[in-house]
């Protein structure tokens, strides 16, 4: 099976009519310029791999020295509970479980210096708000998401598909309502907002008939309605701007769902030992589901392959020119990297939800050519330590409690949330191959001694290799709104490959 | 250096430059050259003075002297001498100064430096003449709307009729060359405003009956009759509210307390139409459960200054009651309008417990904010007042009859509801003028007059000709120049569109996502009759029963006839309670007091029925002697008991109800005793005394309300529920900021939630179950019956035809739901014309 990414009959069916036309219809007019004369792009689209809920670096990509666990250790002692494995970059060591990202490490960059905002309370909904949006929540407007930035500004790739598509987060969870607050165009409008797949397994039923409708159904209703329509007495005279839009709409989301593209979201299609190489081993998608939702630790069993797929499902997609892709491992209080206690264990099976998939999706898109023109990047709304919350020098109220002594598995691992660095994974899109950007203290606490790196920064190295200017703004009640804060933004020179 | 200087102050500006201006022939050669071409100034000159002029030498500023207010002015010049010299751009001052050719006296100071191409545009303008039109001004502008102001009406006459709006609107139609248009047919009229006073479709008798009437009178009365209808308003103008108040069941800061909800209190303030400028009042002034609007949303952590809860009072209030924006000069003095860094700090110091200090962008600037409103002359707030007492100084500042911006920003809103566009457009913008200054000052005036009564406001424009004549289609922008020729077309809201979807189908919501009191928007009949059959029965103190009773029984039989159709019940009790139906427990409530919904359908039975309530709970054995040192529970708390409940059962065709009253019996004791109702001596009637006895803590009116709200079960209607996935895809706002105007734009990923989403699939599948129970035969009847709710008009001859076939003989409900999905989706379903 193979997809024509840029397909000018698509582009022909539906530009004007959908985007093109949103673009030029009262949306906010984008209103600066850049100084410097325009980027030019190295990638034209992006997949955000979201560890929700807070990867410890010290147990992922950045080890520190290694404590087995032991009864009676103090909490203070244990840097990292797993061993250190080496990479495919002389210099770089991975923690044990991420052999198969480790061997990919040649095709990326790896930031060791992020540092996460400084908003006082350590929340992962309003550091999340922070990190894809770029400003602090409260706003007296409502901020875009990134996504929701790169689709306005740049359209679809590929017109046959949503610019902005989000993968794996359900919103009735915990914090739903706060995950909602950002997971939105906001002022930008809803034409730029994003396409939600809560359920990767369930991707094809995006673009499938509403459930328990067949296929000759819904044809006939469409074809059904378009008689309606010819014979309606209002559409009979004149012709009116609301009226216009309103029936092109329905025109466009009938060409989508019949569109070649949209095959991509249906994961049946894809071979099996391919499918297999991003579940870990499932073969029967119906076997990978969200049900399961429990805190006693075999929630984390019950869902591998879940973030496998939807890391399948972005790589069909961008295949089939989607534009802007975020894949999370989803955001639920106290679930998957959100480990307030037990760390050790749950990210023995986090990483293994993670190791193969991503790596696979890096030799994918290498693989077929598109890694060069894909940025990839894996991030986290902020790091943990099993002692600091918060920075060193500034701690948090309401802190994770954790025990004087560890005699306990449960009590082995990093439980509380720390600011003060965290890794950023890149790969593809004009980013350099097997660098390594960052220095962290390799003692307690493990912060950034060097080159460190805050949200505008690493939006301004996302936006630079999409030839997107960090000072690019949109005017939303006659005022600027910048796409980096305040138009503050600055790329990471030495991590583009271009420099 | 070009020649020399006679003021070499590093100073600001235009004021250090010389009295005379000059550049050598060789730098003369050495400029941009000119554009060839005519240079347009609104779009070549205006955004360039704008951008890189206005902020030091435009809305009233005037470093060295200089204003580009008009044409004149910019002639004029400052200090340093005429600003440019027509046709002759070398020897223009501006062209010198922006041209860089001297570094020490470079314009723009602040910002970037023109380009070549731009200084070329400012030759070519100066060359050809310095073109400007009139009525482009970067002057000050005025502060409209503001002060009362009580027009004069024109006289009324045939063209222009009685009604004061359409009076007012007569030389400005006649001004603007707009044609005389006849208002729009019965039909269409009703469609507008049902949907705009009530939000719901007309009914179809309803329709047909006011468009058979003939009184010249019907529209008046129509419009009347619906404003009367407390209920259904308040439930439209709910979410109307919820927007402006960013109100709603769902959203962020609720799950730590960082956000309180006014929803029982807004209720209660449409459903009995309290005057406005009391709802303001109430609302910068706040009781408890209205404190919601001003405690804005609380996130954990630290917050940007501009964020802080007193802040966000500030911008909001202004914003929704005044029609200003705040948010700019809530970090730094705005470059949009005129409004202070000071402005905001001083007004958010009236709602801040502790007195502020100015940040500007974030940063301290050890300045001390006021205490005061940002208009002058409105009255003082004392700074030194407990936020309590400012708190009421501010709620009278804003709701005082000088303050003529508070009535007129509601009207105009009012306005833009019901034409798709403001008086005053952006309608957050009412420093601005209106496009009929007039009509604005009337509308509001008339409110004040009235008591600041909106339903009156509301009679008053859906009564004018203007607001009946035939709908306008509007553009894709905002229109430059706007000129009014009658309503746009308007999109139905989300909301609109699933009471409407209920409408023609019969399935809307299941349940409220709050509680409120319902009767406030009942008629006081209805209150009566509700509050009757929620009267509690109950046993009082003066009634002996042993200590060892922990339950308490009320019992009664029922005798049906016929096929037990439906059987419900509203029932709440002084204490937790279990119902049983002839013995067979069918619900009840572990909540004491809170009324509980039941159904007693499938337990009920032709012929005599035993309904038994059980109020009370026995401890574990355990419990009432008392284990591991742990004190014996109290011996139970018998008395006053007693229950509120109204049972509404259809038989055999006919309704039977009956609520609490001297009809049931009741039994005290233990689980052992439960008494059976046949056993008539273990049962007492009810002691007369009880009946003016203590309620035992039973709310009559709560009980009332729930009966009332059983009524409306299934039939919910959207602005009742938290936004499902089809109302946020329709436009319904989060509501984490303000939203003053909803977006109406048709998107494809609106489309697509259409199209294949789950919600508006299951919402059709439910509904066409409805309508197949209704109509099981006849494929004819049931789309006659869907276009007739629906579109408010028989279905023509061809679309019978049509789909007829798609229905089936006999009918399918996967026909009837695809009927359904169609008509939904035309645009005369879901536009309003």
């Amino acid at each position: 099976m193979s997809f024509s990414p840029h397909s000018r009959r698509d582009f022909l069916q539906t530009a004007g009519a959908a985007t093109l036309g949103a673009l030029l219809a009262g949306y906010p007019r984008r209103v600066a310029a850049d100084e410097t004369g325009p980027i030019k792009a190295t990638a034209d689209s992006v997949i955000i791999l979201w560890m929700a809920g807070g990867m410890a670096h010290t147990e992922t990509f950045d080890p520190k020295r290694h404590t087995p666990f032991a009864k009676g250790l103090k909490p203070g002692d244990v840097l990292s509970t797993f061993p250190d494995i080496p990479t495919s970059v002389d210099g770089i060591r991975f923690s044990a479980g991420l052999e198969n990202l480790a061997r990919v490490m040649d095709r990326g960059t790896l930031i060791r210096s992020y540092t996460a905002g400084d908003l006082g309370f350590i929340l992962h909904s309003r550091h999340q708000f922070h990190w894809h949006t770029g400003y602090a929540p409260p706003q007296t407007v409502a901020c875009p998401h990134l996504g929701a930035v790169i689709s306005r500004t740049l359209g679809p790739l590929n017109p046959a598909l949503p610019a902005f598509i989000n993968i794996g987060q359900r919103f009735d969870v915990g914090e739903g309502e706060e995950l909602k607050a950002f997971t939105t165009a906001g002022f930008l409008g809803s034409e730029f907002g994003p396409f939600n797949i809560p359920f990767p397994e369930q991707a094809a039923q995006t673009i499938q008939p509403p459930l328990g409708m067949t296929p000759g159904r819904f044809q006939n209703r469409e074809k059904f309605y378009r008689q309606l329509l010819a014979r309606n007495p209002v559409m009979l005279h004149g012709s009116d701007y609301q009226r216009e839009s309103l029936v092109r709409s329905v025109d466009n989301a009938h060409r989508l769902l019949n569109s070649p593209a949209a095959r991509a979201f249906d994961l049946s299609l894809e071979p099996k030992e391919s499918l297999l190489k991003y579940t870990g081993g499932i073969a029967d998608l119906s076997q990978v589901s969200a049900a399961g939702q429990t805190r006693d630790g075999s929630y984390e069993k019950s869902t591998v392959g879940r973030f496998g797929l939807g890391c399948l499902l972005a790589r069909r997609l961008i295949e089939a020119g989607a534009r802007f892709i975020e894949v999370t491992t989803e955001y639920i209080p106290f679930l998957n990297w959100d480990t307030h206690e037990n760390g050790h264990e749950k990210l023995v099976h986090m990483k293994k939800a993670i190791d193969a998939p991503v790596a696979q999706l890096v030799l994918d898109l290498e693989a077929r050519g598109l890694l060069d023109r894909t940025l990839i990047v894996l991030a986290t709304e902020f790091s943990r330590d099993s002692l600091v919350e918060g920075k060193p020098d500034k701690l948090v109220k309401d802190q994770v409690p954790v025990p004087d002594k560890i005699e306990d598995l449960k009590h082995y691992g990093m439980h509380r949330h720390f600011t003060d660095a965290g890794c950023v994974l890149l790969f593809g899109g004009g980013i350099k191959k097997g660098h390594l950007h960052g220095v962290t203290a390799d003692e307690r606490p493990c912060k950034t001694l060097a080159d460190r790196v805050v949200i505008e920064d690493l939006h301004a190295t996302i936006y630079q290799t999409l030839g997107i200017s960090p000072k690019l703004a949109y005017e939303v009640e006659k005022r600027p709104f910048y796409v980096t804060r305040d138009g503050l933004g600055q790329p990471i020179r030495a991590i583009l490959a271009r420099g | 250096m070009i020649r020399h200087r006679l003021f070499v102050l590093a100073a600001l500006g235009w004021l250090s430059l010389p009295v005379q201006a000059a550049l050598s022939p060789e730098q003369k050669r050495s400029l941009p050259p000119p554009v060839g071409r005519p240079v347009d100034f609104a779009k070549d000159i205006q955004p360039l003075l704008q951008n890189s002029c206005a902020q030091c030498h435009g809305r009233g500023k005037d470093k060295g002297g200089f204003r580009i207010d008009t044409r004149e002015t910019f002639l004029q010049g400052g200090d340093a001498g005429p600003g440019a010299v027509a046709g002759r751009s070398a020897d223009s001052l501006v062209i010198e100064l922006v041209s860089g050719l001297d570094p020490d006296n470079l314009m723009p100071q602040k910002g970037r430096r023109l380009t070549a191409e731009q200084v070329g545009l400012l030759r070519g303008w100066i060359d050809q003449g310095l073109p400007w039109p009139k009525e482009i001004t970067f002057a000050r502008q005025p502060i409209e709307n503001l002060r009362p102001q009580q027009p004069p009406i024109p006289p009324a006459s045939r063209q222009a009729g009685e009604h004061p709006v359409d009076r007012l609107l007569q030389p400005y139609y006649e001004r603007h060359k707009v044609g005389k248009a006849p208002p729009v047919e019965d039909r269409l009229f009703a469609r507008r405003v049902y949907l705009d006073v009530i939000g719901l479709l007309p009914p179809p008798e309803e329709l047909e009956a006011f468009a058979r009437e003939r009184a010249p009178d019907k529209r008046e009365r129509l419009v009347h009759r619906l404003l009367a209808n407390n209920h259904r308003y308040a439930e439209h103008w709910l979410s109307f509210w919820n927007d402006l108040l960013r109100n709603d069941y769902k959203g962020t800061g609720y799950i730590d307390g960082g956000r309180k909800q006014i929803t029982a209190w807004l209720y209660r303030a449409l459903a009995t139409n309290q005057p406005y400028d009391r709802m303001v009042a109430q609302l910068i002034n706040p009781p408890p459960e209205a404190e919601g609007f001003l405690k804005g949303i609380v996130w954990r952590g630290a917050v940007n200054s501009s964020q802080t809860p007193a802040m966000q009072a500030a911008q909001n209030l202004s914003q929704v009651f005044m029609g200003v924006n705040l948010k700019c000069a809530s970090c730094h003095d705005s470059f949009i309008n005129d409004y202070t860094l000071a402005d905001t700090y001083a007004l958010a110091n009236v709602f801040s417990d502790e007195p502020l200090e100015l940040f500007q962008c974030d940063k301290p600037t050890g300045i001390k904010a006021e205490t005061r409103f940002f208009y002058p002359g409105f009255g003082v707030i004392s700074a030194s007042a407990k936020r309590p007492e400012r708190l009421r100084q501010l709620s009278e500042i804003i709701t005082s009859k000088d303050n003529g911006r508070l009535s007129r920003t509601v009207v105009n809103r009012l306005w833009a509801r019901f034409f798709g566009r403001g008086l005053v457009e952006p309608v957050d913008e009412m420093d601005g003028p209106a496009w009929h200054p007039d009509l604005l000052n009337w509308l509001a005036e008339d409110l004040v007059a009235h008591g600041y009564n909106l339903k009156h406001t509301i009679a008053t424009i859906l009564t004018s000709r203007a607001y009946q004549r035939p709908a306008v289609p509007g553009g894709e922008g905002p229109e430059a120049h706007y000129v009014f020729h009658g309503p746009l077309v308007r999109r139905l809201t989300a909301e609109q569109f699933r009471d409407a979807l209920t409408s023609l189908t019969g399935a809307g919501y299941a349940q409220p996502a709050a509680q409120v009191d319902w009767l406030a928007g009942q008629p006081e009949s209805v209150r009566q009759t509700l509050l009757r059959q929620a009267a509690p029965l109950v046993v009082s103190e003066a009634t002996e029963v042993p200590t060892n009773h922990w339950l308490t029984w009320f019992g009664r039989e029922l005798s049906l006839t016929g096929r037990i159709e439906r059987a419900a019940a509203v029932v709440a009790a002084s204490d937790v309670f279990t119902v049983f139906v002839n013995g067979q427990a069918v619900g009840g409530s572990r909540k004491a007091k809170e009324p509980a919904h039941l159904d007693l359908h499938k337990h009920l039975r032709e012929g005599i029925n035993q309904v038994v309530l059980q109020i009370g709970a026995k401890p574990g054995a355990e419990a009432i002697k008392g284990k591991d040192g742990k004190k014996a529970a109290p011996p139970p708390k018998l008395l006053p008991k007693g229950f509120a409940g109204f049972f509404e059962i259809q038989a055999g065709g006919r309704t039977v109800s009956f609520h609490a009253d001297d009809a049931w019996r009741y039994a005290t004791g233990n689980e052992d005793t439960k008494p059976d109702l046949s056993r008539t001596a273990a049962w007492a009637a009810v002691p007369e005394s009880a009946g003016g006895g203590p309620a035992a803590g039973l709310d009559a009116r709560a009980v009332a309300a729930a009966i009332f709200q059983r009524s409306e079960m299934g039939r919910v209607r959207a602005a009742w529920v938290a936004a499902d996935p089809l109302a946020m895809a329709l436009g319904r706002p989060n509501r984490e900021q303000v939203c003053t105007v909803r977006p109406t734009q048709a998107t494809t990923l609106q489309a697509l939630e259409l199209t294949n989403g789950g919600t508006l699939a299951a919402v059709l599948r439910a509904g066409a179950e409805k309508l197949l129970a209704n109509h099981p035969t006849g494929n004819r009847r049931l789309v006659e019956v869907i276009f007739q709710r629906g579109l408010g008009r028989p279905a023509t001859a061809g679309e019978i035809a049509l789909a007829a076939p798609l229905v089936g003989e006999p009918v399918r409900a996967e026909g009837i739901e695809d009927l359904l999905w169609s008509v939904a989706m035309l645009p005369e379903f879901q536009l309003i014309y």
